[in-house]
């Protein structure tokens, strides 16, 4: 429940501007690897080291030398403040509407960096995979289309039905000393449990993809945000994602309709 | 003038002499007669609200039981198949608004439905054609009369021998014995359930007068987990179902229709409740209080509310369209309540404080609204009442404290700047046994003479859908209810006893029964918040 307009709308606006300066920043800024925006054209060195049939050591060396490990993670954190900072706007006010004042600077600190500490771990892994697609199939369509299959029978299943539901569950939090810390971390994590399990498929689609990425990640990124605005539902096989931006959209013409009075 | 007028179902003694029961009666038989997916059926209505007949929604109970509707108790007989297609599902069913700022409109529009449903099933019967839904104004009658639930719904037979269909087996009363009342003023002074949110001046939010969340609900969105019920939706419509619907015994997981929102509308007595609170919001609009201007109100949420319409097909409303009884085509016999005294409040407690503000002073500081509004002290996390009460303490922040202290001196009679209020909440109220409500008092003493516990009484809440708001994958998201009590009088007694320097405050919650075995209430949380002005 929002107990002051005012603090809401500016926490809402402090997160989505976040986000639109972290795509700012992504649209802008050249890539810090060759990974991440190449079309695949170039030949990297990475590639004339497999075209070689170079030993093991000498791709591995290629490879983090096209991706240091650095600036790959700096990369995946950019996109995570842009694609998933909107989504935070409800658990965010959770900790800072149930803690004391003087504490909510650090408690929601600490959601963030539970959040974030582990949606880089996954990111890693997330990574790892991209890159190996890199190497093996270096340009094709394919691990994306593979996975982005994978994606929709995941995205119209129970089970990812059921992740959404948990990220509507705000857990209650100690108030007081260590504890509050504790909790407010582990409700960081305990999210970016739930919001991976929801949204990991269509994640690693739009990494995969070796063109048309960004617009991948965009798309990726308002599907996450419609499914934040729907309400938990009963899992069952359905097609779900963007009826929620199909709704507000419908209530949106319908305000420009003149009201009649009832009847029914 | 309105087409229609909703007439007091103690009229002619609240027997069937009142011919506007004889035909309710009559009207509800038909749409039992119809099948469970028949949008013109009695069930299909009953789900619009609430069900446990689709075996694949999470709330239904697993193993099956009660209060899945193949168990409940006949009369009514309440069929299980054959469920309407998923698009219609989808559409109409489980639809009830609560704990939300749409709780009045929804339920408007959906007594507005199932009227001209029965008013066509009444019609074809040979039943006059201005038949209306009667209303149980429980607050009235002579010496509060009113209190007891009319006679015809406790007949089992119409006067022509036939089967009454407003008769339910399952329904208990707030003593478990199937006499059915609401303990409330005038016959019952002290409630529990009362009419004091019709003095709020304030539909959503929270002012000097009106505590949180407002007389009608707090402002939702797509999503309103974990939101409290508005004032007026808590007492006194929670209350009434709980109490109407009740439990038979202390040892049985079993309770009346009436005290679960997945079994309430299969009780024809419902609709009567239901008329009668949309009777006190109409009142409490005709005494002068306005409902939101905000279009996110007016226009609905996004998923449109639907009612089954003429020829098979939706009527889509909004709260805009049902808000102004005025512009519908009925109204009431009766719609004068209470004068309301939203100054009254505030005038007590600055006079209680020390202050003497003038009418106009009052009159303007009745609507100052919260600057501030911040967590002041919270209890340890996971509480469990089984059949006994528990007592907690709530502990307080010093530093806050301290502030909240500081703003009494602040108290004079320009009443420029007003001291703080302060609410407690409970949050993340689980469990499965709905018949349920819970006594909520401050700093009660393990010792106490006879009636003494009511000085220390914060107030009931009525764990009204409490098993549906904690199924995991269920509409609230496993979150449990949310409860809101104001406890200003509290922080006051304790500046004028000059008590305010405490480090905590005793919470004791008291069932107003025992629960039967495992049907354990957790609470996630107290807390207690400062609002500042």
């Amino acid at each position: 429940m929002i107990y002051n307009e005012r603090e809401y709308m500016q926490l809402r606006w402090s997160l989505t501007g976040i986000s639109l300066i972290a795509w700012i920043l992504i649209l802008v800024r050249p890539a810090s690897s060759s990974s991440w925006c190449c079309g695949g054209d170039c030949p990297t060195q990475l590639q004339m080291v497999m075209a070689a049939n170079a030993p093991f050591s000498q791709i591995m060396e290629a490879l983090f030398a096209e991706n240091p490990p650095g600036p790959l993670i700096g990369d995946w954190a950019l996109m995570l403040l842009a694609m998933m900072t909107p989504t935070l706007i409800q658990p965010i006010h959770h900790i800072r509407a149930n803690s004391f004042v003087r504490q909510r600077m650090r408690l929601t600190l600490l959601f963030v960096l539970g959040y974030f500490a582990a949606w880089i771990a996954a990111g890693a892994a997330f990574v790892t995979i991209m890159l190996g697609a890199k190497v093996l199939m270096p340009g094709s369509f394919l691990p994306a289309l593979f996975i982005g299959l994978i994606a929709l029978i995941w995205q119209s299943s129970p089970a990812k039905q059921r992740s959404l539901n948990r990220c509507h569950h705000h857990q209650p939090l100690s108030a007081f000393g260590t504890r509050a810390d504790r909790d407010a971390a582990e409700m960081g994590l305990n999210h970016a449990r739930w919001c991976l399990y929801s949204c990991w498929s269509a994640m690693l689609f739009a990494l995969l993809l070796p063109a048309g990425h960004m617009l991948a990640m965009a798309a990726v990124s308002l599907l996450a945000i419609c499914e934040r605005m729907a309400p938990p539902r009963t899992p069952r096989w359905q097609w779900r994602g963007f009826d929620a931006v199909w709704k507000y959209g419908s209530l949106q013409l319908r305000r420009f309709r003149r009201p009649g009075t009832a009847s029914a | 003038m309105a087409e229609f007028v909703r007439n007091n179902a103690w009229n002619n003694s609240g027997n069937f002499a009142n011919t506007d029961l004889l035909w309710y009666a009559k009207g509800v038989e038909a749409m039992m007669n119809r099948g469970l997916n028949d949008p013109a059926s009695w069930w299909f209505y009953a789900a619009i609200h609430g069900e446990y007949v689709n075996p694949n929604t999470a709330w239904y109970p697993d193993p099956p039981a009660f209060p899945g509707w193949g168990f409940i108790t006949s009369p009514p007989k309440v069929p299980t198949t054959p469920l309407p297609d998923q698009a219609a599902l989808d559409l109409y069913w489980n639809q009830c608004q609560h704990g939300s700022w749409y709780f009045l409109p929804w339920h408007r529009g959906y007594l507005m439905s199932l009227e001209i449903q029965l008013r066509q099933d009444i019609v074809s019967q040979g039943g006059p054609d201005t038949w209306a839904l009667p209303y149980w104004n429980y607050f009235g009658g002579t010496n509060g009369s009113q209190y007891q639930m009319p006679p015809a719904f406790a007949s089992k037979t119409l006067p022509d021998g036939s089967a009454n269909a407003l008769y339910v087996e399952m329904r208990y009363g707030p003593r478990g014995d199937g006499n059915i009342f609401v303990p409330c003023p005038p016959r019952f002074p002290n409630g529990p359930v009362n009419a004091k949110a019709m003095n709020n001046d304030l539909f959503t939010g929270s002012d000097a007068s009106t505590p949180l969340p407002g007389f009608g609900g707090p402002k939702t969105t797509f999503s309103h987990n974990g939101s409290p019920h508005g004032n007026f939706e808590s007492n006194p419509h929670d209350l009434v179902h709980g109490y109407v619907g009740g439990a038979p015994s202390p040892t049985s997981p079993i309770y009346g229709l009436m005290a679960d929102p997945g079994t309430a509308a299969l009780d024809p007595i419902f609709y009567l409740h239901h008329c009668n609170i949309d009777r006190m919001w109409a009142s409490w609009n005709a005494n002068g209080n306005t409902n939101p201007a905000d279009p996110d109100w007016s226009d609905g949420p996004a998923q449109q509310f639907a009612m089954p319409g003429p020829g098979g097909k939706p009527w889509y409303y909004t709260p805009g369209q049902v808000q102004d009884l005025n512009k519908l085509d009925y109204s009431y016999q009766e719609l004068t309540t209470e004068a309301a005294e939203p100054t009254l409040a505030l005038s007590d407690r600055l006079n209680v404080l020390g202050a003497r503000p003038t009418p106009p002073t009052l009159k303007s500081a009745t609507r100052a609204t919260p600057k501030q509004t911040e967590l002041l002290g919270a209890s340890p996390l996971a509480l469990t009442i089984g059949k006994t009460p528990i007592q907690t303490s709530v502990k307080l922040d010093n530093e806050i404290r301290h502030t909240a202290a500081v703003s009494f001196a602040r108290v004079s009679d320009t009443a420029e700047a007003l001291p703080d209020k302060a609410f407690l909440k409970l949050e993340n109220v689980s469990g499965i046994f709905d018949a349920t409500v819970l006594g909520v008092y401050i700093n009660l003493p393990e010792s106490r003479s006879a009636g003494e516990s009511e000085k220390f009484l914060a107030g009931h809440v009525s764990l009204f859908g409490l098993r549906r708001a904690t199924v995991k994958d269920g509409q609230h998201g496993g979150e449990g209810l949310t409860f809101i009590l104001d406890i200003t009088p509290f922080l006051d007694q304790l500046h004028l006893t000059k008590a305010l320097d405490t480090d905590s405050l005793q919470v004791s919650i008291v069932p107003d029964k025992p629960l039967p075995d495992a049907t354990e209430v957790k609470i996630g949380r107290i807390s207690i918040y400062r609002q500042a002005f």
